[in-house]
């Protein structure tokens, strides 16, 4: 059984000096394919604003692939900070970032990484159809037409395939950044806050689909303030406060280390601290 | 190369979208221009750089309208992205910062070239203007569209707000082209207008431009073009150089 060990960079693997590069590229491609890198992995990771606010200093997190992963902590605590420099929306100040054992900025890690925001930030030039197929080409995809229907279907988008995204309504612009997200395949999918905002049945729904995308083998990380959320679908949950890690376990862990009875105790207990 | 082209064809597309506003709005104020400064006061000007009125303004008349279409369309579209956000769409994608310059840049290039086509087949209906040295009118066209798409994208990232963009555009371009010669030639003006003619860049592409039409300008068609890709190619470069640290775009 493969674990998850650190790996030593291509480098240092004991290849001998005179290998042909194009032999060392392909054992390369090869390595990276058998060898069970982390889904995300982050090493004294530092970002300071440039009004001198500490959003996240020296931060270190593993994410195993194929995990279920919670992050919570308040307002201000650095997960949009953290989710923005992994998908390159961020100057980071210091510390190294690797998605599936590629550095974050390569064109392999980007294509790795799917990323639905916050807040809604759909094209607003660009019907349902567009906004997916358009983010299927920045992506690099082939079959475009085809999984764009697919990602209309799953998503109950049908009736507006070709409305613009400013005629939507709040849950199917929710829906939308979903699908976007989902639409290249990426093997990470980062949530930040997905059902901020958004009624039970939606919720419910979205809960359901991304179940099913983890049961197909997708690492997931998800950001949330709704405590519940996060015990119901996450296998291991980190708690961040003032950009620092302040515990990691499954939730019946955390409540043990924190002698709580519930997630929401664990919560308080761990940014009282 | 594929995000390079879907980006392309998402900036085209916005084009196309929004064409009453993008291409029909500019193409029908430049022939009010003509019309009204061309046919109706042209009779009483005597001819200038002998050449009728009509026919001298249109080669400025079409330079204007391309290169405030090139500057507005980028600058409206990327400071539109950055503050939707949608810009995140790219950003996060296996782009490079070279394609990602390069695919923002083409949108104006694309509705520049959509109007300038327009106004020239109008003109050559309505004045029967000629084209005396294609080529340079290529290079002109071509630098011309490079710096101010490129001051489109800069602006458009270096932009807080709306009136930000149209401040640089009412401030800045329209004078400049307006006493750039798009209307006379500089050789009347007095001193030291005419000497301070010279200190205006878009009065060396309006020149470059008319030269392509007319065969004919105030200044040489060299340095025209000299200036106009000394100023081109430092924009481009720094509107690349903005996508590559992701200064403005990136916190």
């Amino acid at each position: 059984m493969l674990t998850n060990f650190p790996c030593p960079p291509p480098s240092r693997r004991g290849r001998p000096l005179n290998t042909p590069p194009f032999i060392g590229r392909v054992v390369d491609s090869l390595d990276r394919v058998f060898r069970n890198d982390p889904a995300l992995s982050l090493r004294g990771l530092t970002k300071h604003y440039d009004d001198g606010t500490v959003a996240l200093e020296n931060f270190d997190l593993e994410i195993p692939a194929g995990a279920f992963f919670g992050l919570l902590g308040p307002n201000g605590a650095g997960k949009t900070t953290l989710i923005s420099a992994v998908c390159n929306l961020l100057r980071v100040t210091g510390g190294e970032i690797s998605v599936f054992g590629n550095a974050h900025h390569t064109m392999e890690a980007r294509r790795s990484i799917g990323l639905a925001e916050q807040d809604i930030n759909l094209d607003r030039f660009l019907t349902v159809r567009e906004t997916l197929v358009y983010h299927g080409g920045y992506f690099g995809m082939e079959e475009l037409e085809s999984r764009a229907d697919e990602m209309i279907a799953a998503f109950g988008l049908e009736a507006k395939r070709d409305t613009r995204a400013p005629r939507l309504s709040g849950g199917q612009r929710r829906r939308l950044l979903l699908a976007r997200a989902l639409m290249h395949r990426p093997r990470l999918v980062i949530l930040d806050e997905p059902t901020a905002g958004v009624d039970f049945e939606l919720r419910t729904e979205l809960w359901r689909y991304i179940r099913r995308l983890h049961a197909e083998g997708t690492t997931i990380l998800l950001t949330t303030h709704y405590l519940e959320e996060a015990e119901e679908l996450c296998d291991e949950i980190a708690l961040i406060r003032g950009g620092r890690l302040i515990a990691r376990d499954t939730a019946a862990g955390l409540r043990e280390d924190f002698g709580a009875d519930r997630l929401q105790d664990v919560y308080v207990k761990a940014m009282a601290s | 190369m594929s995000g390079l082209v879907w980006l392309c064809k998402r900036e085209t597309l916005r084009v196309s979208k929004l064409w009453t506003q993008t291409v029909l709005a500019p193409v029908i104020s430049s022939i009010l221009f003509i019309l009204v400064f061309g046919l109706s006061l042209g009779g009483r000007i005597d001819q200038v750089s002998s050449v009728d009125y009509e026919v001298f303004i249109v080669p400025g008349l079409i330079t204007m309208g391309m290169v405030q279409a090139a500057y507005a369309n980028n600058a409206s579209s990327i400071f539109q992205a950055r503050f939707d956000r949608y810009i995140h769409d790219v950003l996060s994608a296996p782009m490079r910062p070279w394609q990602m310059t390069l695919g923002y840049t083409v949108g104006g290039v694309f509705r520049s070239l959509a109007i300038g086509i327009s106004l020239l087949l109008l003109a050559v209906i309505l004045v029967d203007v000629p084209i005396e040295r294609p080529f340079a009118l290529l290079a002109a066209v071509a630098l011309g569209l490079v710096l101010f798409s490129a001051l489109g994208v800069v602006v458009g990232i270096y932009a807080e707000v709306w009136d930000h963009t149209t401040f640089i555009n009412n401030i800045v371009i329209l004078p400049l082209t307006f006493v750039g010669g798009v209307f006379y030639s500089v050789e009347v003006l007095p001193s030291p207008w005419e000497e301070l003619s010279h200190f205006n860049p878009v009065f060396y592409l309006v020149n470059a431009v008319r030269f392509g039409f007319l065969g004919e300008s105030d200044v040489s068609v060299w340095l025209s073009l000299g200036v106009t890709a000394a100023l081109a190619l430092p924009v481009y470069a720094w509107s690349q150089w903005l996508f590559t640290t992701g200064r403005r775009l990136k916190d």
